[in-house]
């Protein structure tokens, strides 16, 4: 399997050890990745602006996946969320498509609609398997209780991103157990996790943020998990701003989902970048136990 | 040729110098570092950064040449050079600045080394401070802006967020209104009509106000007086724009608060498109605002 990794802004700029952690578990379970250095941002931050730069924007990167004939994997949720949305709009529109179409011209490109867009974690479920994923974990967790955030821009408009069930998903909660770790159950699983709002209403976003984290914490968990660089940023260097400001010491910890997945496979925590995060999660390493994901 | 080539070298050194003691005395140049005004002498406009930059496409949609940092130099070269700029230059400038992912990718490729992101980060707050509201700090671009917070001045930081929407609110003039009685004005039906470049945007009109957006709506829930603090509540946004009235849609806070997390719109039970319609709002404000306030800077 082969599939074009669209790494979007923030990822190379600030997260890097989302980028490595996940190529590190795509390489043990064999998924090919191939980088498009063409690809531009996603069109995410430009839809508040003008709805059209928007769509060519994202276009503009299925029309070079179409070109090389490959399906695109996201690694953030709001790309995954806008990708999927110009897919959407440019099959649904003819009139669109052929508006972005002529723009796309003059650079020798067009989208016709043949690219599916995935998520790292639709590709590990879906594609991948939970089988094929317990086969390689060696290391799993035990007595770990993972607070699962899925973000919103895969599960909402279901209509456009058909991730999961919108008011009931379990596909990353069963991606997370693969791990040996718990899953828990929180009243506040599927709310934002405040990161649109951040540096454009700070004291909201704060809010959302604090409610959410209280809310895990409350629940039980002992980490919050991730797969989006928004909502990592936002509960790792947010959180811990947050923290400083108003003198609160207990922090629900982030772990990217590549990272927790990583470790239960045996690889090491400098190529997933454990010590990259901003709040520390190296304590995780101690609930790692010998057994394999396997039962029996 | 190693004797002609010795002098040419010279020349540029002490070119170099010159450039940079005129930088250094006007208005912009006495805010960037020395290694920043040597900087901008050293760009050769080789446009290796605009051919990578992630925003570069937007120049496709918004004709502002300041989007590709090639021409962002070019422009702060200018500036630091003491040109004198007519607001809507000035302005297009900021705006090219802020139009940015912050992605670092034009900096990674300068054959020159210039640390163009770091560049961009302190022109954009030099530019910010002179007063001119920017709307697009409005939007997820400010994600990063966010992030430097500390590196700024707390009012500093502020003052551009608070700037961007009192400019808005001060084109909303049924919003100023305290009394909340509504004229019986026609239906504006130029507005209604504009809210049409996706057809998820026209769902509004299906709207049956049963305040189920509203009251799934995480912002909302965050305040004991929501109204008060976000004007317009979304099933409110959604039946003013279908009485065409312009100014309450644009001037709420409400628009500018959204998450777009989408929990509205996926519970409409209309099939309003609720995040859609609000996302498609903060466009046509944003323009509607920016050409009014332009012309009105143009005619002082």
């Amino acid at each position: 399997m082969k599939l074009a990794l669209f790494l979007g802004c923030t990822i190379p700029a600030r997260l890097k050890q989302y980028e490595t952690s996940s190529r590190a578990v795509l390489e043990k379970l064999s998924v090919g990745l191939v980088d498009i250095r063409e690809f531009n941002c996603c069109g995410y931050p430009l839809r508040n602006i003008d709805f059209k730069v928007f769509l060519l924007s994202s276009a503009r990167n299925l029309a070079l996946a179409e070109k090389k004939n490959l399906d695109v994997m996201a690694l953030c949720k709001c790309c995954y969320g806008s990708l999927k949305k110009a897919d959407y709009l440019m099959k649904e529109n003819a009139s669109l498509r052929k508006e972005v179409n002529k723009s796309l011209e003059k650079e020798g490109l067009k989208y016709e609609g043949g690219v599916e867009v995935k998520h790292l974690l639709s590709v590990l479920y879906h594609e991948v398997g939970l089988v094929s994923i317990k086969e390689k974990v060696t290391k799993a967790f035990k007595g770990l209780k993972i607070a699962t955030h899925y973000g919103c821009h895969v599960l909402r408009p279901s209509q456009v991103v058909r991730f999961d069930d919108p008011v009931a998903p379990t596909l990353f909660d069963k991606l997370v157990e693969v791990t040996g770790a718990e899953s828990i159950d929180w009243p506040m699983r599927l709310e934002c996790c405040g990161a649109p709002l951040w540096g454009i209403n700070d004291g909201l976003s704060i809010d959302l943020t604090l409610k959410k984290l209280t809310d895990g914490k409350k629940s039980g968990a002992d980490y919050v998990c991730a797969a989006c660089p928004y909502c990592h940023i936002q509960f790792d260097t947010v959180q811990k701003t947050i923290l400083s400001q108003r003198n609160l010491n207990h922090p629900l910890p982030s772990i990217l989902y590549p990272q927790l997945l990583g470790l239960s496979m045996g690889i090491d925590s400098e190529t997933l970048g454990l010590k990259m995060n901003k709040i520390p999660i190296s304590e995780v390493e101690n609930l790692l136990t010998e057994q394999t994901g396997l039962p029996g | 040729m190693k004797i002609t080539a010795i002098p040419g070298k010279i020349l540029n050194r002490f070119r170099s110098i010159i450039n940079v003691k005129r930088f250094s005395k006007t208005w912009m140049g006495k805010h960037l570092t020395m290694i920043q005004l040597m900087e901008l002498d050293a760009c050769m406009h080789c446009r290796t950064c605009s051919s990578q930059c992630s925003v570069a496409v937007a120049f496709e949609g918004i004709p502002n040449i300041n989007i590709l940092p090639s021409e962002k130099i070019a422009s702060i070269r200018a500036l630091a050079s003491g040109k004198e700029l007519t607001p809507e230059e000035f302005r297009n400038i900021q705006e090219g600045i802020y139009l940015c992912t912050n992605c670092y990718r034009c900096t990674v490729v300068c054959p020159a080394g210039i640390d163009l992101q770091k560049l961009w980060f302190d022109v954009r707050e030099i530019l910010l401070q002179k007063g001119y509201p920017e709307y697009l700090v409005l939007s997820p671009l400010s994600f990063y802006r966010g992030l430097m917070k500390e590196e700024m001045v707390q009012n500093d930081y502020q003052r551009p967020l608070i700037q961007a929407r009192e400019a808005i609110a001060a084109q909303c003039d049924l919003m100023k209104r305290k009394d909340k009685a509504l004229p019986l004005t026609p239906t504006d039906r130029p507005f209604q009509s504009g809210l049409n470049l996706s057809a998820q945007a026209k769902t509004f009109s299906v709207c049956f106000g049963c305040q189920t957006c509203t009251t799934v709506c995480p912002v909302v829930a965050n305040y004991e007086n929501p109204q008060e603090v976000l004007g317009l509540l979304p099933h409110q946004i959604m039946h003013a724009a279908g009485l065409g009235l312009r100014d309450l849609a644009f001037g709420s806070d409400m628009l500018w608060d959204c998450l777009t997390c989408y929990q509205c719109q996926e519970q409409c039970p209309q099939g309003v498109c609720v995040t859609d319609v609000l996302y498609e709002l903060k466009n046509l404000a944003i323009k509607y605002v920016r050409e009014k306030t332009l012309s009105s800077v143009e005619r002082t």
